[in-house]
């Protein structure tokens, strides 16, 4: 009689063909949640629908593209800090106080942030790129370093990480930024690797 | 590609003639470090966190009794005892001389803390808590440590890495504060001390960083428990003490 190792028999006695069932869901899950598509790759919802498009669109010859604004001409702070940040909302009403829309939707989503305004509080936009609590992250050195490498502007290397922003009506993750990708990046650039330049 | 970074070799020198014991650098150390507050029942239990504290001796009789200061803080080990013992490679010592805790490798032996002579490594028995009107007083460069991870001071290497981003995107060495042809570095109890007892500076830049160069050569220099060979990064000044006499140790 052939030697079975009691490791495969004992689940399958005790739970028979649920056993293999209950085991198969769970490699599923979990291959999934390690290969597939990261958490927040449909994107969050806004509370307004801010279209990226419209803003950071190439222009067309026609005049139905976007108005080619470059990334940072809103958010900011993306060569002087860590974080790139999200524009005021006074600095959106620079332009919405006289731009109203030309589309119904259009109209309705810029009242919003008019009503914003008004209000004095701030637009509680959701976060769709979040680094775990112990990854320190700073965007400065990172757009420097590509810019100069690839000798364009700082707003053109934003799609390394970002993608292409400009055609998202709503915006998406495009990578995993699990560590395996940091890491794969800094070696190519020969950054450094130590533990401390990000964790701490 | 990226230039090579400066070979570093950070090091702090504590004159403990100048200490007064005022504890102005572990409150700055709590602060910038999202040290959890302690309470009585924690210090009972040996379980309170502090990157740094004053130590307190009384030297002589009644009526000529002398209070002794002596800051601790982690030594930053050259060889330290703390690494070798972890089984997931959660401590080690990178090349700017730092004795580094990883966090998110941590899994919370506490073989490292066990194996430190110098107790300043310290586990988090709980997650860590504050009331609700010091939430906005955490330091987003610094990682909130949760239950189960061990943690020590890093030199505020949160303070040297933004000096070091500082540096690259003004062109402007990195040095000793209180240049404005450099970006000054120091960290959180440095920046509190108000008598100067604690300088921190970069061994290998003595150019940017000349207090530290000349007081760690200082002929009262010495280091704690040196006898075991830890090499550590924190080197002591000896009280001046005028009154004191001449002992002879070891005789």
């Amino acid at each position: 009689m052939p030697r079975v190792r009691p490791s495969i028999v004992v689940p399958l006695v005790l739970f028979g063909g649920g056993g293999l069932a209950v085991l198969g869901v769970a490699v599923f899950f979990l291959a999934n949640a390690w290969f597939g598509v990261p958490v927040g790759a449909q994107g969050p919802v806004q509370p307004i629908a801010f279209p990226h498009t419209v803003h950071a669109g190439a222009p067309a010859e026609d005049g139905t593209g976007g108005l080619g604004l470059s990334c940072t001409f809103c958010h900011r702070n993306v060569e002087q800090g860590a974080a790139a940040t999200v524009p005021a909302v006074e600095q959106c009403m620079f332009c919405h106080a006289a731009v109203g829309g030309t589309t119904e939707t259009a109209q309705a989503e810029i009242q919003k942030l008019r009503d914003t305004a008004k209000v004095g509080e701030p637009i509680l936009w959701k976060r769709v790129y979040r680094l775990p609590d112990h990854v320190q992250f700073v965007h400065d050195v990172h757009v420097r370093l590509l810019s100069q490498q690839q000798g364009v502007t700082p707003s053109e290397t934003c799609s390394t990480c970002h993608g292409q922003v400009e055609t998202m009506i709503k915006v998406t993750q495009v990578r995993s930024l699990k560590m395996g990708d940091c890491v794969d990046c800094h070696r190519q650039y020969t950054a450094p690797t130590d533990c401390a330049i990000c964790h701490y | 590609m990226v230039t090579p970074r400066r070979d570093r070799k950070w090091q702090f020198v504590v004159d403990m003639d100048r200490c007064s014991g005022c504890q102005a650098c572990v409150v700055a150390c709590q602060a910038e470090n999202n040290i959890p507050i302690n309470s009585e029942a924690q210090f009972n239990q040996h379980r309170a966190v502090e990157w740094i504290r004053i130590e307190r001796y009384w030297e002589g009789e009644f009526p000529n009794v002398k209070a002794r200061f002596l800051p601790v803080l982690c030594q930053q080990c050259g060889n330290a005892p703390c690494e070798p013992v972890c089984p997931v490679y959660a401590t080690y010592h990178n090349n700017e001389g730092l004795n580094v805790q990883v966090y998110n490798r941590c899994v919370g032996t506490r073989y490292c803390q066990n194996n430190c002579p110098y107790h300043i490594r310290f586990f988090n028995f709980w997650e860590p808590v504050w009331p609700e009107s010091l939430r906005n007083q955490l330091n987003p460069d610094v990682t909130v440590r949760s239950r189960g991870i061990m943690e020590k001071c890093t030199f505020c290497v949160q303070r040297i890495r933004r000096a070091e981003l500082d540096a690259a995107r003004t062109g402007k060495p990195v040095g000793e504060r209180g240049s404005e042809q450099e970006v000054g570095l120091q960290p959180a109890c440095v920046q509190a001390c108000p008598t100067g007892t604690l300088v921190f500076g970069d061994l290998n830049d003595p150019e940017h960083f000349p207090t530290l160069a000349k007081l760690v050569k200082h002929e009262r220099r010495f280091r704690l428990l040196e006898s075991l060979g830890t090499e550590p990064n924190v080197v002591y000044l000896k009280k001046v003490d005028l009154e004191a006499k001449e002992e002879v140790h070891g005789a």
